[in-house]
């Protein structure tokens, strides 16, 4: 039986921004964001698919913090879960479905508890991603004897940059790398990131950046 | 599964466990395919693939369209086209995709549909349920938590190992049938059953391999009992997937997977108050099935000085380090034994391999010792070995022997007609003595006897 005593943690940071997801509406019905949600859920369920030691944590980045998705506060874990959360009732694995079930519910309760203020509409994306390495860090910390972590995270971002948290995200970048991970963003079409995209193109592959406009 | 040996008078079993993609390989296409049609098969499946091919059936999971096997070759660098070839080879020995002609006339390559509509279904949701959730019985008065399920299934399987080593304990007859039919225990016509050499080989195994064998001795008698594989495999990948802790409803199975139910019960896989119980529990033993994670915490320390230290008070564990080392002393909480020559080549008699006590140690090491690289000391993995090895020195092979040739012209006559048989197992020319197989003794006899008539 093939067991691995690595464990590979994948991070998904999603931008949720409800000014940018609310315009968004408004240019194309079609891609909304329960749609990004569903695409980011399958993403996810993948990755823990691949393997039983693969790990998954989503974080919903908005313009007031970020917040944890998966593994929520109130997830007790693998074990005796099991009664509190429904089961899916179709072929979905179950766990998976418990995962996914979990993430819905969490952005729901975010999403109507959002205030937004007209001062800052910006995502703060920067602290996301540092909540992301501290996260691996954790875990890192928590492993057993003989086990190994790989990480990397996957950041869907939506709203444009903001020129106050240029310094914050470099940091960011900085802090990652110097953890011996590297970074690789994928890009879509857009002028404005070309700068951004230089400075991390010099690294690997430890951020995986999706750009949604 | 099992191979033979002959080495002259020795007849050494050797226990080979094979792994799921293995045992499906040998499964007709019919079988295959209609296994394909749950999720979980097909999760169980992909999980055990090699990184590559996760990677490749990924990549073609939601594509409709075959692709050109050139494109599929382009993923990886040219020198890993022996990785790639390994995969390919791997997913058509599985039947997981196939070779389809496309439109321009290339060659592409599709996955098999059957395994990819479920493979998606894992994944996306959708179809149907994998099992009747416990949910509508409302909550288990009489719930098991975790550490109970974990007593339960280890007490189990432990009454079985002990019924093994020979200590009395209470198995139904149709274990101790299938034990005996899985050749790891023999039983003479009225006596109770004992213990062979793949017994003995089956012991040192860590419980995930143990499982695994198990089960599969299980499916291969499964057709005999009138069981249907497909069905049963299918449940037991499922149960594999479950969550520990929860509790799951026998709504909706079958009479012979009732009955495959009650036999996981007795094995420990499955936790269920009563026979006649509605919900059933499964215990790690049935997730760790086809995971092949270790769930008990090691517990032996080796020194460089032969010395065992085996943190534990169960019976089961102090007989099974006593197979091979020699015990010292008895602590309420440690035993310490310690690894002479005389026990190695003890058990080595017996049939155990040098390489079964090494894997046994290694898998039952104390996290103390896996800080550790090596884990074990070389010294002492080392010496288990040489120990085997001087056993080795010597093969015996039966023969009859020729000698008192009258001249140098009949040696040669008679040693060239056995060689041309192929049975000459061993020829002195200065002496004129030469040793031929019993098999071919009759043979030679009688040419012999043809030669000096004609001579005479």
């Amino acid at each position: 039986m093939a067991s691995e005593d690595e464990i590979n943690l994948l991070v998904i940071v999603v931008d949720v921004n409800p000014i940018w997801w609310g315009q968004q509406a408004q240019r194309d019905p079609q891609f909304t964001l329960s749609k990004c949600m569903d695409a980011v859920m399958v993403m996810g369920n993948a990755h823990m698919a691949m393997a039983r030691t693969n790990k998954l944590a989503v974080i919903a980045s908005h313009c007031q913090g970020s917040h944890f998705l998966y593994p929520s506060k109130s997830w007790s874990g693998e074990d005796g879960g099991g009664n509190d959360v429904s089961s899916s009732g179709d072929g979905k694995y179950e766990l998976l479905s418990a995962a996914n079930n979990l993430i819905v519910e969490e952005i729901r309760n975010i999403m109507s508890k959002i205030e937004v203020t007209g001062n800052s509409t910006d995502t703060l994306l920067a602290g996301s991603l540092a909540k992301a390495l501290c996260y691996i860090h954790r875990l890192t910390k928590e492993l057993e004897v003989g086990q190994e972590i790989k990480s990397r995270i996957l950041v869907v971002k939506a709203a444009e940059d903001c020129a106050l948290q240029y310094m914050n995200f470099m940091n960011v970048i900085f802090a990652a790398q110097k953890q011996d991970c590297l970074q690789n963003p994928a890009t879509t079409d857009s002028q404005a990131q070309k700068e951004e995209t230089e400075t991390t193109n010099v690294m690997g592959d430890f951020f995986v950046f999706v750009f949604l406009y | 599964k099992e191979i033979w040996e002959p080495r002259g008078y020795e007849l050494r079993v050797q226990l080979q466990c094979k792994n799921l993609h293995e045992y499906l390989k040998e499964l007709s296409p019919e079988i295959l395919d209609r296994l394909y049609n749950h999720p979980a098969t097909c999760l169980a499946v992909y999980r055990e693939l090699p990184s590559l091919a996760k990677n490749y059936v990924m990549r073609m999971l939601f594509l409709d369209q075959p692709l050109p096997q050139a494109a599929v070759a382009l993923w990886v660098k040219k020198d890993s086209q022996k990785d790639h070839d390994e995969c390919v080879s791997v997913l058509a020995g599985l039947r997981l995709w196939h070779s389809q002609q496309l439109q321009g006339g290339l060659q592409g390559y599709i996955l098999n549909p059957v395994f990819k509509d479920n493979l998606r279904t894992a994944l996306l949701g959708g179809g149907r349920a994998w099992a009747d959730e416990g949910s509508t019985l409302g909550p288990d008065r009489h719930a098991r938590d975790i550490e109970s399920l974990d007593r339960y299934a280890m007490e189990r399987w432990e009454i079985i190992l002990q019924f093994m080593v020979g200590s009395p304990s209470a198995v139904s007859q149709d274990l101790a049938q299938l034990l005996v039919q899985a050749g790891l225990m023999k039983s003479e016509a009225g006596e109770a059953p004992y213990i062979t050499s793949a017994g003995f080989q089956f012991l040192l195994l860590d419980t995930a391999s143990q499982l695994w064998y198990f089960t599969l001795q299980y499916l291969k008698t499964a057709q005999s009992r009138g069981m249907d594989l497909v069905e049963i495999l299918s449940f037991l990948f499922q149960l594999s997937f479950s969550s520990l802790g929860r509790d799951y409803s026998v709504e909706g199975m079958s009479e012979s997977l009732l009955t495959f139910l009650q036999h996981l019960r007795e094995f420990g896989l499955v936790f269920q108050r009563k026979r006649k119980s509605r919900r059933y529990y499964p215990t790690r033993l049935a997730i760790t099935l086809a995971a092949g994670v270790a769930s008990n915490a090691g517990f032996i320390v080796v020194e460089t000085n032969y010395r065992i230290y085996a943190y534990t008070n169960s019976e089961l564990q102090i007989a099974l380090v006593a197979l091979f080392s020699e015990m010292l002393y008895r602590f309420p909480n440690v035993v310490v034994a310690q690894l002479t020559r005389e026990s190695v080549q003890q058990a080595i008699a017996n049939g155990i391999t040098a390489q079964q006590i090494i894997h046994f140690l290694r898998t039952r090491a104390h996290p103390v010792m896996l800080t550790r690289t090596p884990v074990l000391p070389p010294t002492i993995t080392d010496q288990i070995r040489l120990w085997e090895l001087e056993r080795d020195r010597l093969q015996f092979t039966e023969g009859v022997l020729y000698n008192q040739f009258l001249s140098q012209a009949d040696f040669e006559v008679l040693r060239d007609r056995a060689q041309g048989l192929g049975c000459l197992v061993w020829q002195d020319v200065a002496h004129r003595v030469m040793v031929v197989t019993p098999q071919g003794h009759s043979e030679v006899k009688r040419f012999w006897k043809q030669v000096k008539m004609h001579s005479s």
